[in-house]
């Protein structure tokens, strides 16, 4: 019998005012926006042609406000590593403010695009801001067939909603929030593609990719000193999309991979994923913290639908078997490790083996976001409940399979107002002693975001 | 028996009228007065709520051939750069944010409100539809309309067409069942140039969405012929070198 879900959460403490008042003006939404929103009853639609001119250049983006409140678990190993010396309640606040900007100029067959953000952060460890060109490169497109890229950019290999395990040339995803930009890397590419006509494929792409990885350059990619080469082989074939890919060339181990997706109904989509690490080394620790490491092929896949339901509710399934994950034993042995490092601090305030687990944790593939080997991840949305306008409530768990451990996020979205987006959410965070959710530093969170569009 | 031959002979005379709309030629020539088989257009979708308030998005559509049909979404702020395209029964859709095209399904809304997918990615009636039976009544053709295959989004339409411009006048797309699941009504019959003379205004409202009501209103259509490659999901994240 497993062990039973422990209950995480332990006088959490007051709410702090700006989460309040952003739950209260949440609530107030549908009340007052209409008095307070333009509108018109009239029948007369117009649409001057004026509306569509084309600009040469162009400038948007994103301006955000974030503040994200933590309920800790203090009895957690992830707790007792981050916060063993210092002294906290039992809740923590974060203020975000991000900014993002996203600009483009266009001539003839070239075009230069630039994604910035700015990010300020305020929490108990620190004040910073901070930023960082997600992307800056120049496409040049002399036909349809070709497009020349070269510069900062994000590849988003993979037809995952959650993971991407084929994504080799891409930073991981949150899966707490799929959707976020990501950084790229500084790569040069080419797309050609060709399309068919009454035949069984389709279409047929091939992204052939260069990724330079050297001082200064890419250094966070992998070892440096390389060039690598990747590529992309895409098909529609049968009505269903096909990928397969490939990295190579010395700063990681070289991988395979392929993708798939289909619309088998009108309601239902599938997708999978695949792919294969040749000689992935594996950082692991015992209880005591010896360290030890082995080389292994590692095989990942992903397998997942999507299903629209006739009352517009939305299904979003996947399994993810993460095949250079961690397992139950291992992970619980990482968080013995934490507790004996701890155990000695408190009695003889030496650190040292805090700090190795603390390197393990940064360094090593226990800090990722998703470190053990099977998750499960399952989400459903509806549209506009009970005919109440513009609010898409959702639910998303996050389950590691091996261990029951979880993350459930209730979390409601409101789309009324043109260009501003405000998402409001609780993460509740449960799991034994010993396990990947049970471990984490915190209980629970909750988090608004007010979003405007420009 | 030769009354029996002549009852019969007189029956197929009289029953003549029936049979004399080509149904399938009719449903061609209907979409070819909608628009060219190759052609961009740019629209305005509005949504508009039981209490008035409205949400307007501006879209850029291409057409070429029978089933290849993609748009990107030029406004609001928060829509632009959005890009969809349809092959035949594919959806896809592309959010620059995150930078890869997602499979999308017709019964899904990219917009919300009444339009789905399959109104806004339309391809020709005669493509997804044959012709079960043509009724003619005051100036009108009732078409009623089968879908060839089941994943098409509307099972059945009943189109009123009117006769002296063949256009149609209103649509009723219906379940398996007959149950009725939106009516579009077109409106504003417009020269838009070009031997292109069609409604400019279609609006759409709904049983199951009471109180709502969509409208797409065409400001520009125009004959323009593309490539192949720019119907495929490595063109989505350029569709505003088009414009």
């Amino acid at each position: 019998m497993g062990p039973a879900i422990r209950e995480k959460g332990r006088g959490a403490g007051r709410l702090p005012g700006a989460v309040a008042f952003c739950v209260l003006f949440f609530a107030l939404c549908p009340v007052v926006l209409p008095f307070l929103l333009p509108f018109s009853f009239a029948e007369e639609y117009t649409f001057d042609v004026s509306e569509v001119e084309k600009k040469p250049y162009h400038i948007g983006g994103y301006i955000e406000f974030y503040p994200i409140v933590f309920g800790l678990d203090k009895n957690s190993a992830m707790y007792k590593l981050n916060f063993y010396d210092r002294s906290v309640g039992g809740t923590t606040e974060e203020y975000n403010g991000n900014l993002q900007i996203e600009a483009s100029l266009e001539k003839g067959v070239s075009r230069a695009y630039m994604k910035a953000y700015t990010s300020y952060t305020n929490n108990w460890q620190t004040e910073t801001t901070k930023t960082t060109i997600f992307e800056g490169y120049l496409s040049v497109k002399p036909s349809s067939s070709w497009v020349v890229d070269a510069g900062k950019k994000t590849m988003n290999w993979g037809k995952g909603y959650a993971w991407n395990p084929a994504a080799f040339l891409d930073r991981p995803k949150d899966p707490n929030d799929p959707e976020l930009s990501r950084e790229g890397f500084i790569v040069s590419s080419v797309d050609y593609t060709r399309s068919f006509t009454g035949r069984s494929l389709k279409t047929f792409s091939f992204t052939p990719v260069l990724v330079p990885v050297y001082s200064g350059v890419n250094e966070d990619f992998g070892e440096v000193d390389h060039l690598n080469f990747a590529s992309k082989f895409y098909f529609l074939f049968h009505d269903t999309d096909i990928d397969l890919m490939f990295l190579t060339g010395g700063s990681k181990t070289t991988r395979y991979g392929m993708d798939f997706s289909r619309n088998i109904t009108t309601n239902l989509e599938i997708h999978g994923e695949f792919s294969l690490i040749n000689g992935y080394d594996k950082t692991y620790t015992d209880e005591n913290g010896n360290v030890f490491k082995s080389s292994y092929t590692a095989k990942n896949y992903l397998i997942g639908l999507r299903y629209l339901t006739k009352s517009d509710t939305t299904y979003i399934v996947e399994y993810y078997r993460n095949g250079t994950g961690y397992t139950g034993k291992e992970m619980r042995d990482f968080f013995s490790f934490i507790d004996t490092g701890y155990d000695r601090y408190i009695a003889t305030g030496n650190t040292a083996l805090l700090d190795k687990a603390s390197n393990l944790n940064q360094q090593g593939a226990y800090g990722r976001m998703n470190p053990a080997v099977n998750y499960l991840y399952f989400r459903v949305s509806h549209k506009d409940p009970f005919d109440i306008l513009y609010y898409t409530p959702a639910i998303t768990l996050i389950a590691n399979v091996d261990d029951k451990s979880f993350s459930v996020t209730p979390e409601i979205t409101y789309t009324g107002i043109t260009n501003l987006e405000l998402r409001l959410r609780t993460g509740i965070i449960a799991g034994a002693g010993g396990t990947e959710y049970g471990e984490k530093q915190n209980d629970y969170r909750m988090d608004f975001r007010a979003r405007y569009y420009f | 028996m030769v009354r029996t031959i002549i009852a019969i002979l007189t029956g197929i005379f009289l029953a003549a009228p029936a049979f004399a709309v080509d149904g399938t030629r009719l449903l061609q020539e209907i979409d070819r007065n909608l628009s060219p088989e190759s052609y961009e257009s740019h629209r305005k979708i509005i949504n508009i709520e039981p209490d008035g308030r409205k949400k307007e998005f501006i879209y850029y559509t291409v057409k070429k051939g029978r089933d290849k049909v993609a748009g990107l979404f030029t406004a609001p702020a928060s829509e632009k750069g959005r890009t969809t395209l349809r092959l035949g029964d594919n959806m896809w859709l592309y959010i620059p944010n995150v930078g890869k095209p997602v499979r999308i399904t017709s019964l899904q809304s990219v917009v919300g409100g009444v339009f789905n997918n399959s109104d806004i990615l339309s391809l020709d009636y005669a493509v997804e539809y044959n012709v079960e039976n043509v009724e003619e009544k005051d100036g009108e053709y009732l078409m009623h309309l089968k879908a060839k295959t089941r994943t098409v989004a509307y099972d059945r339409l009943k189109m009123w067409v009117q006769k002296d411009k063949t256009l149609p006048v209103k649509i009723e797309c219906l379940t398996e069942a007959s149950m009725l699941i939106k009516t579009l009504y077109f409106k504003d019959v417009k020269d838009f140039g070009g031997g292109i003379v069609r409604p400019a205004v279609l609006e759409t409202d709904s049983p199951l969405y009471k109180g709502y009501k969509s409208v797409m209103i065409f400001a520009k259509i125009k004959k323009r012929e593309f490539k192949d490659e720019v119907f495929t999901l490595t063109f989505m994240p350029k569709m505003e070198s088009l414009r």
